[in-house]
């Protein structure tokens, strides 16, 4: 059978952040069969000029990112924002550019989130991820209220003999990230912050997990001011795909 | 120019008003009024005794409490026990349409008039009602005075088991076919007046009655 | 009523070190949100009747001078008169000419965001006519020294039963009480008073019948039925925005409204009062006006926010909004404080006087989400931004960093170099823990949280390494 060809979008915060995410991903993905390629002129998918109220620069990077993945039968991301991005914004950035549009239309419609390609797309049945412990599930907002992304990560997760799911109250309230707003208004930021994390500890579960490393970075960080030590916060690609 | 037509200027200025785009706006306007059509309802079992049920049962969520008596001629009798039960003073206002009835062999003391700040007990009717929400819908006339079910602090009504309709359209629908035009003040009551302004906590009895007995007529 | 919206970060920092606030807005939200997910249940095509809503307030704000004209037409042939007002001046004038050519001292009132905007209370004390608030929330307000509200169903929802039962001991004169009930029964005896003697009963309006030319109010404390049954003069202040087709269409409107804004299926009080009373009725007024109002509505028509024309005002948005759950609704700094504030604010008070409130959601879309008649509101948010960009409204270093950091993500070899850089700096800033506890190039993230220190290369450094390591098979 001739293996499906997807190119990964690493996304610029996993690239400065946390790469092992990124190599998580690729594991999955080539575990699951996938000739995984990663465009090395990728940078950002333009989502945060898009939020900030710079059009042009959105549109420019969104025409660089589509003529970079649009060869590929299958592009796939670590992130339900960066996904919600391409997916969901990408088509309406291109109001008076037909051409740029359908472009963007087809890209659109090829590309997933990384759960939501396992379970939706290549129907997994297994993964490699041996953690063990309790686990509790933050629903990020663009992938949840954007894509839809709420069953696949936790059907994964029960695919790990180790690891028991122990929701959270309010697994779907917004961790208080929000791109650029916790940096414009981080007093406000880091105080929904303490709400969400208040709820994680009070699941009781030895690690948090998310799909989009925004709000893991958020979660983390209040986490250890709060003086919590022994959460560990983890990306779900993480959790799934075990030693990288 | 006069605000009238500056706003309205603007208006049309927004939605590029031109001769034919105001005609086509003018039919989908014709169109929209006339159909009347309606949004998704939810399901309800339309047999008379399911509305009866499902109305008795939604007033009893909206702190209303009912009684059912078998005919008209039972209601005063049914008045007089609640106001008994409640220890209620014995005399009441009531809608003018209710001077029939045999208030004075139960020996209430009801006045059919409009209503006075002073009375505690207010009698009505309901021009219908509607079973989705436990609902009463009123309509005011010289007969069936507004204020009746709003200022006394206890309200009874009288409820026809037969006039107690699915949903609120099918009481515009009555409405239309009995009324013709609406009356000066349709009300739709919903059990006692209620307010959760302070701390959200929902305490009854704010600016209209503490308490709404229905006395549904089966017959 | 005076903006205050360019002091939002102050307002939002003031509310957050306020504890009392912070307990009583924690206690709200859980309320709000658990009633309304409670009451949608019982809807068996919730979303579809969503869309039908969408649908009958688009029909009107698409043909929305057609509508005016049409229910202005219906009103006036029910003996009602119909007045017209562009801004807020111009209501205070009308309602100041009516309450004068009646001879009245005194008016009662439900709840009107308009009367808010237009500061009338203040206008018609001036005007030496009494305004006497009589909605509970509202009411709470007027004795605070007319504090404005901070939420558009529950205007009182930042005070709690201690701050009440302080303030109604000091106004009242009467002895300190500390049940809800009975603070509740002493505001119904000082207001049935008001309620009798007032000659004018002034009222919003949640929607306008275009059908019958009549207003349909909503109430729960039955306000809205005394001010509008009491009074010989009735005046409705709505907005140019509240018309609806027909009697069905407000069916369809009422099985969403109070749902998502209090979690009842229906309110207590649902009114349709259309003209005046009949010689030989025992209630209701015998003059009845409305006054139609623009105030910044009629230059949205058409353009990117006409959306927002659809709001009904129900506060779902702002219930469940987690900007707003946590500092509330006065650090907005207006009438209207969430999600619909922050698009309404910019619209209605100025965008140059309310740089912040676009940027004051984490675009989470729960609002979206709630929202009865489907707003974008992200959406919109997001396009204000772009407006403010546009005007050149933003902070001259943000705009040259965000274009600078576009201009470099376009260039993949300067950012691959960027990236490297930026990763081993904040590693630097990490030392040999975990973590930065103070980040200068951005100091608003450690003011409240930790940032936790990167791996210190990148992924496409590493990716590099490994595939020049082992060459694909």
């Amino acid at each position: 059978m001739a293996r499906i060809r997807v190119a990964m979008f690493v996304t610029c915060l996993v690239d400065l952040m946390r790469p092992r995410i990124g190599f998580a991903a690729l594991k999955l993905l080539e575990t699951a069969g996938c000739e995984v390629i990663v465009p090395k002129t990728q940078t950002c998918c333009g989502q945060p000029a898009w939020n900030s109220g710079d059009a042009p620069g959105a549109v420019a990077l969104a025409k660089k990112t589509i003529a970079e993945f649009e060869g590929f039968e299958y592009v796939v991301v670590p992130s339900g924002s960066c996904g919600e991005h391409i997916r969901v914004e990408y088509p309406r950035l291109f109001v008076d550019e037909p051409e740029w549009r359908d472009r963007a239309t087809a890209l659109a419609s090829r590309t997933y989130e990384l759960t939501d390609f396992l379970v939706t797309v290549l129907k997994v049945d297994s993964v490699p991820g041996d953690y063990e412990g309790t686990v509790t599930y933050h629903d990020s907002c663009s992938g949840l209220r954007g894509l839809g992304i709420k069953q696949q990560p936790r059907a994964l997760l029960a695919k790990v003999k180790g690891v028991s799911l122990k929701e959270m109250n309010g697994c779907e309230e917004c961790c208080g990230f929000g791109g650029t707003f916790s940096i414009k208004f981080g007093e406000v930021s880091a105080a929904i912050a303490e709400r969400k994390c208040d709820n994680i500890l009070a699941s009781g579960a030895q690690a948090v997990v998310g799909g989009d490393l925004g709000c893991l970075l958020n979660i983390e960080g209040k986490l250890r001011r709060m003086g919590d030590e022994t959460t560990q916060v983890l990306h779900v690609a993480e959790v799934l795909a075990g030693r990288t | 120019m006069s605000s009238r037509e500056d706003i309205l200027g603007r208006v049309r200025a927004g939605l590029q008003r031109d001769a034919t785009n105001a005609a086509a706006g003018r039919a989908e306007m014709a169109a929209a009024l006339s159909s009347r059509s309606h949004g998704p309802k939810p399901a309800m079992d339309s047999n008379p005794q399911a509305l009866l049920e499902r109305f008795r049962v939604k007033s009893e969520q909206q702190s209303s409490t009912v009684e059912i008596v078998a005919a008209e001629s039972a209601v005063p009798a049914a008045v007089e026990r609640y106001l008994t039960a409640m220890k209620l003073p014995k005399s009441a206002v009531a809608w003018p349409s209710l001077a029939g009835l045999d208030w004075a062999g139960t020996g209430l003391q009801v006045e059919p008039r409009g209503a006075r700040d002073a009375d505690l007990v207010g009698i009505t009717g309901c021009f219908c009602a509607v079973a989705e929400t436990g609902t009463l819908m009123m309509c005011s006339s010289p007969d069936t005075p507004a204020a009746v079910s709003l200022l006394p602090e206890t309200h009874i009504a009288v409820v026809q088991a037969s006039r107690i309709l699915p949903y609120m359209e099918d009481a515009w629908a009555l409405a239309r076919k009995e009324l013709g035009s609406l009356p000066r003040a349709v009300n739709f009551i919903s059990g006692p007046s209620r307010t959760g302004d302070i701390e959200q906590t929902i305490v009854l009895g704010a600016h209209g009655p503490y308490r709404v007995h229905l006395i549904i007529v089966a017959g | 009523m005076e903006i205050k919206s360019m002091q939002f970060k102050a307002n939002a920092a003031g509310s957050l070190a306020n504890v009392v606030l912070q307990g009583n807005l924690k206690n709200a939200k859980g309320k709000f949100v658990t009633r309304r997910a409670e009451a949608i249940k019982d809807l068996d095509d919730f979303e579809g009747t969503r869309d039908a809503a969408e649908a009958i307030r688009n029909k009107v704000i698409d043909n929305m001078d057609l509508w005016l004209e049409a229910f202005e037409r219906k009103a006036l042939d029910t003996g009602a008169k119909v007045l017209w007002a562009k801004d807020g001046a111009e209501v205070c004038r009308l309602v100041t000419e009516i309450a004068r050519s009646h001879g009245v001292t005194k008016v009662t009132k439900s709840k009107s965001m308009l009367s808010e905007e237009a500061g009338l209370n203040q206008a018609l004390e001036a005007a030496g006519i009494q305004p006497v608030e009589t909605d509970l929330g509202e009411y709470i307000l007027q004795v605070d020294n007319n504090e404005p509200p901070s939420h558009i169903i529950a205007p009182a929802v930042h005070k709690s039963l201690d701050d009440v039962a302080d303030l109604f001991h000091k106004v009242h004169g009467t002895p300190r009480k500390t049940e809800i009930p009975a603070l509740t029964r002493e505001a119904r005896e000082v207001l049935r008073g008001h309620f009798l003697s007032a000659e004018m009963g002034l009222s919003g309006g949640n929607f306008l019948v275009a059908e019958t030319g009549s207003v349909a109010l909503v109430t729960n404390e039955g306000n809205g039925r005394m001010v509008t049954t009491m009074p010989k003069v009735h005046v409705v202040i709505t907005g140019i925005e509240k018309v609806i087709p027909t009697l069905e269409d407000l069916s369809t409107l009422m099985r969403l409204l109070p749902r998502s804004a209090t979690g009842q299926p229906i309110s207590n009080y649902f009114s349709i009062l259309t003209g005046v009373k009949k010689p030989e009725e025992h209630d209701g007024p015998e003059h009845l006006y409305f006054i139609l109002v623009d105030s910044g509505r009629a230059d949205v028509v058409g353009g990117d926010f006409h959306a927002m024309l659809r709001c009904i005002r129900c506060g779902a948005c702002m219930n469940h909004c987690p900007v707003y759950q946590t500092i509330g609704g006065h650090a907005y700094g207006w009438v209207y404080p969430g999600p619909m504030g922050s698009v309404l604010t910019p619209l209605y008070a100025g965008m140059e006087n309310s740089i912040d409130l676009p940027h004051a959601a984490t675009l989470c879309n729960q609002c979206g989400i709630v929202c009865p008649v489907k707003i974008p509101l992200p959406d919109l948010l997001r396009k204000l931004r772009e407006k403010q960009t546009e005007r050149g409204l933003r902070p001259l270093t943000e705009r040259i960093g965000l274009r600078l950091w576009a201009w470099v993500a376009q260039r993949p070899r300067l950012y691959a170099l960027g990236a490297s850089v930026g990763a081993r700096y904040l590693k630097w800033l990490a030392g040999d823990t975990d973590r930065i506890r103070l980040l200068p190039t951005a100091p608003e993230w450690t003011l409240g949280r930790d940032f936790p220190a990167p791996q210190g290369k990148t992924f496409r450094e590493l990716y590099a390494a490994r595939r020049n390591a082992t060459p694909p098979t």
